[in-house]
């Protein structure tokens, strides 16, 4: 089985196929006390099954408020937030906690393994909170990240490349609906970030569906296939790079202009 | 220096919860330490301040009535004494008031004055007619009888009827909670209708320039024992058998109190040193910072140990003085004891020397650990916001994985082991608390136990005193006739004098199957024919006697050869005295009248005790005192269960706050994990079974640990309380708790620490997580 095959089969036997919303958020308003530096101010976007979309802004934009909003670790202060049909205002922490376990996998800037697990067990993590017993599976991800040798070492013996695979390896072990991912290589050097991505792009060719907040537009352009682009809290632009009419290029002559305002 | 009192300061404030943590273990802590303190350090002796005020006699004998008052009135110049009272005609005088019996030794004294042996009346007058008497103050506030109650007197055929008139304090004798024989007194007139034919005995009260010291008065007895016919002397008190038991319970108390002080001090000690050692752990970032701008590592230091010195002042500002006006009660009841009026006490200096023990012992427990803060390069801590973890907890975890517990479960236990030190301080101060409790809690019921030994409680269903009028036929029969009974042991009281013991030793001498009384004996076996004798280790010691040796005793002007064939197990003679046990067949020759004066009786199995007492009693109500067997367990030790009990809350609250305060530590250093595992779907629930599972697993640890401990530590207690009998513990005594307590005490620990964890672990489980990872 080839790398695409393997995360194939991971993400249909939890997905679902056909091309349709995934992600609805809408007037989606957030206030932070004592200052609007991160808040969102009546956004309302949808994402759809499969895609691999890029959340692009500069910092304090309010991209990762965005993110929180989808994965469930924040409320909007308005406004509503909906996943695969299920309006998150709705469910209690306990709820969510069950719908991040259950449909959400999380890549974080700074990996965010625990440091008193191994590689294998930090991978485990979500499945055993789930009740369910996943080595092999873990085992199996581990090597298709090309991460088999450390699975019995602690985070603060690997690198930071293999730190964000295992953590990759981590959000996958579920079989989210929607893979979130911030900043992912914005804790690694150039090249690492990139094979982090490549692998990124692997993961979503195989059908997952993808939301990528990072303030690089370059990378941005080079794997998303939609790239959002927020800026003081709203949504200043939206490209979907396939279409003929708005080349990569074109995104980031737009992303330096909101920059150089 | 402002600079780091300002940091402290500052971190002070944000540690508050740490800060409280330290606060309440210190407070609990200097508190029992102070307490303990002013016991010792009482300002003034009032046993000493009463005997001085009241001429109180060093030595009182009592004399047996054949000898000649007026030989008796020579005695004290034979021995030196400075001044003397008496000789003073006295009986053994049974009495009935409110349905109960008493026995007193009645003294025939016109006034309460003299030379020797004053008479402080606390309440009333002192008796005036025929018909009055008065009582020790202590007699009376055990048995709670008021001034105006009726005595009918039972040990005279007439049985006349005395009025309570006024109660009195006499320092010379033992108090009545601890079972000394109490006093009363009526005046000269009064006297002889209360004796019976040879009833009538003398006492004489000697006092001395100076006190003097325990040969010496061995040294005056051997004397009157020479100057006098054989066993004139029936008994003595010595003011200093007199004051040991004055203070016996706050002898114990204070024991008590100083050991428990040290645990609850040394628990404190391990939650500052983890406290200091959490913070450092969590604050390298900040360390570095620190250093970087110019604190020197004695700065650091100073930072970390000022943050644990503040509180720890507060604790002592209130919980010195507070301590000092809680032992003022206990300081009073003595003073009380003796009717004296009590003026509060508070030594300054002693406060003092409380406020600088804890300041060191704290300030020496958080030094060592911020040391670790002083050695810290800045360059290495700036890079990383907290001390790197080690991997200890992943053995409990893997174990854990194995026995398929849940997730959580498994990360909390791997979470308790994750900073070895600080689960060794916890688990030490958990050690501590559990331990404590079960020494309280073997130590009460030991008291218990020895009572119940000493009453015969399960080997004996009742206990029947007889009057010297009633004839020891007469109550057998009327015992043997009743039909549940089914064994009876007469027990008669005689002295019997041995050579190289000062006072007649007292002996118990039985009749019937005595060896069904469930004596205990230490070693050797229990008497079987005459001559055998069982004696206390007491008596054995002082008398130089080994098991199977024999020695003369003398008991009415009669030699008796008498061999120790067993040592027992014995309070009732207390510290320092002396017992023996024989057959009746053993004395009966030499004691033409012997006479039993109590029964014991035990009845058929499934009998209605209380039917049987009912009828007994109501057979001879004036010439028999039938009780049912119990424990009898007397005021003062209740008291100290009561403060044994008590303490050791206190301490298993300090290890309460020692769990609390790790698991505080824990959650705060691991808010990062624990916001990534939210973020990995971890419920709320899941978070605090997680943080459940290490409070449960360190106290589960402490548990095991402190079980065999305290156990061990109680035996070791117990066995220096039966040391003061001059006793070696049986083993049976040993077995206070019963297997399910022993589980059931770790167990409970567990539930106490998971209820205590449930603070931070619902704060862990309210963690935000955006806020958390953003804020890295």
């Amino acid at each position: 089985m080839d790398g695409r095959t393997f995360f194939r089969a991971f993400r249909d036997r939890g997905g679902k196929s056909g091309v349709s919303e995934l992600v609805r958020l809408t007037d989606v308003t957030k206030v932070y006390q004592g200052g609007i530096t991160g808040a969102l101010n009546g956004v309302s976007v949808s994402v759809e099954k499969g895609e691999f979309t890029a959340i692009m802004g500069p910092s304090g934009s309010g991209k990762s408020t965005l993110l929180n909003m989808v994965a469930g670790l924040d409320r909007p202060t308005s406004g509503g937030v909906a996943v695969g049909g299920t309006d998150l205002g709705k469910l209690g922490e306990a709820g969510l906690a069950r719908f991040r376990r259950d449909h959400i996998g999380f890549v974080f800037q700074f990996f965010y393994l625990l440091p008193n697990l191994t590689a294998l067990e930090n991978v485990l993590i979500p499945a055993q909170l789930k009740g369910n017993a996943a080595t092999g599976r873990a085992r199996a991800l581990l090597e298709r990240l090309g991460i088999k040798d450390v699975e019995d070492k602690y985070p603060a013996r690997m690198s930071g490349g293999q730190q964000q695979r295992v953590a990759i390896a981590r959000a996958l072990i579920n079989n989210p609906t929607l893979l979130l991912a911030d900043e992912p290589t914005g804790a690694l050097d150039t090249h690492t970030g990139e094979q982090v991505m490549e692998l990124l792009g692997q993961v979503h060719r195989d059908g997952q569906t993808i939301l990528l907040v990072t303030h690089d537009a370059k990378l941005a352009t080079r794997h998303a296939a939609r790239v959002i682009s927020v800026m003081d809290g709203k949504i200043v632009d939206d490209a979907r790079l396939e279409s003929p009419e708005r080349a990569p290029s074109d995104v980031i002559r737009v992303r330096g202009e909101e920059v150089s305002r | 220096m402002k600079a780091v009192l300002l940091k402290a300061i500052r971190d002070l404030r944000r540690r508050r919860l740490q800060a409280a943590v330290v606060f309440v273990t210190t407070l609990l802590a200097v508190g029992t330490g102070t307490i303990a303190l002013t016991l010792i350090a009482q300002t003034s002796d009032p046993y000493q301040t009463a005997f001085e005020a009241q001429k109180g006699a060093h030595l009182v004998v009592d004399f047996d009535g054949r000898v000649d008052p007026g030989t008796l009135a020579g005695t004290p110049a034979l021995i030196g004494a400075s001044a003397f009272a008496g000789p003073y005609r006295a009986t053994d005088m049974q009495f009935q008031s409110g349905g109960h019996k008493y026995t007193v030794t009645a003294i025939a004294r016109d006034n309460p004055g003299g030379d020797v042996g004053q008479l402080r009346i606390t309440g009333g007058r002192w008796p005036s007619s025929g018909t009055e008497i008065a009582l020790t103050r202590s007699f009376v506030d055990l048995n709670h009888v008021v001034i105006g109650d009726k005595l009918k007197v039972l040990s005279v055929p007439q049985a006349p009827v005395l009025t309570v008139v006024g109660l009195v304090v006499d320092i010379d004798e033992l108090r009545a909670d601890v079972g000394g024989q109490q006093h009363a007194w009526v005046i000269e007139s009064a006297f002889a209708p209360l004796t019976t034919k040879n009833s009538t005995f003398y006492q004489m009260d000697y006092r001395f320039a100076s006190d003097p010291t325990s040969p010496q008065m061995q040294t005056y007895l051997d004397k009157l024992r020479a100057s006098l016919p054989p066993d004139s002397i029936t008994s003595s008190i010595s003011y200093i058998f007199a004051r040991t038991v004055f203070h016996i319970s706050t002898q114990i108390l204070i024991g008590v109190l100083v050991a428990f002080s040290v645990f609850a001090l040394a628990a404190t000690a391990a939650i500052v040193a983890n406290l200091v050692t959490g913070i450092v752990i969590s604050a390298y970032r900040e360390i570095g910072i620190m250093k970087a701008v110019g604190f020197t590592p004695a700065q650091v230091i100073g930072v970390f140990v000022l943050q644990i010195l503040v509180p720890t002042a507060a604790a002592c500002v209130i919980g010195i003085p507070a301590a000092m006006v809680l032992s003022q009660p206990l300081l009073a009841s003595n003073s009380q004891a003796l009717g004296l009026a009590y003026q509060a006490t508070y030594s300054p200096g002693l406060g003092l020397l409380a406020l600088a023990g804890a300041l060191v012992i704290v300030t020496v427990a958080a030094v060592i650990p911020a040391f670790r803060a002083g050695r810290l390069r800045p360059a290495i801590v700036i890079a990383n916001a907290s001390a790197p973890r080690g991997q200890s907890g992943r053995w409990i975890r893997t174990l854990a994985s194995l026995a398929r517990l849940p997730r959580p479960v498994v990360l909390g236990l791997g979470d308790a082991a994750a900073r070895p030190v600080r689960a060794i301080l916890t688990v030490l101060a958990v050690v501590l608390g559990v331990a404590t409790v079960i020494v309280a809690l073997g130590e009460t019921r030991t008291f218990n136990e020895i009572y119940s030994y000493e009453g015969h409680v399960g080997k004996v269903d009742v206990v029947v005193a007889k009057t010297p009028a009633f004839a020891d036929a007469d109550a057998t029969q009327l015992i043997d006739l009743q039909p549940e009974t089914t064994r009876v042991v007469a027990q008669a009281n005689t002295n019997i004098t041995a050579h190289g013991i000062a006072d007649p030793i007292n002996t118990l001498t039985f009749r019937g199957d005595s060896g069904a009384l469930g004596y205990l004996l230490t070693s050797g076996r229990w008497f079987s024919g005459p001559g055998e004798v069982v004696a206390n280790g007491g008596f054995v010691h002082d008398a130089h006697l080994n098991l199977g040796d024999t020695f003369t005793g003398t008991v009415n002007g009669a030699a008796l050869k008498l061999r120790i064939v067993g040592v027992v197990y014995d309070f009732t003679a207390g510290p320092g005295g002396h017992i023996m046990m024989l057959d009746w067949s053993t004395v009966a020759p030499a004691v033409p009248d012997l006479s039993p004066s109590s029964y014991m009786v035990t009845l058929k199995p499934g009998s209605n005790v209380g039917a049987y007492v009912k009828r007994l009693a109501a057979a001879q109500p004036d010439l028999l005192d039938v009780q049912a067997a119990s424990t009898g367990n007397t005021a003062f030790l209740s008291v100290i269960a009561a403060v044994l009990l008590g303490i050791a809350g206190l301490i298993a609250l300090i290890a309460v706050a020692g769990i609390f305060n790790t698991l505080l530590l824990t959650t705060r250093e691991r808010v990062r994990d624990t916001a990534t595992l939210k973020t990995l779907g971890m419920s709320p629930r899941q978070v605090i079974g997680m943080v459940a599972a290490s409070a449960g697993f360190l106290a589960l640890l402490g548990g095991l640990v402190a079980v065999p401990a305290g156990v061990e530590l109680y035996r070791l207690l117990f066995d220096q309380l039966s040391a003061l009998g001059g006793n070696v513990t049986p083993p049976v005594f040993y077995d206070v708790y019963a297997t399910w307590e022993l589980i059931a005490i770790p167990v409970a620990g567990v539930v106490v620490a998971i209820a205590a964890a449930m603070i931070p672990a619902r704060w862990a489980a309210r963690t935000n997580v955006v806020e958390v990872l953003h804020s890295e």
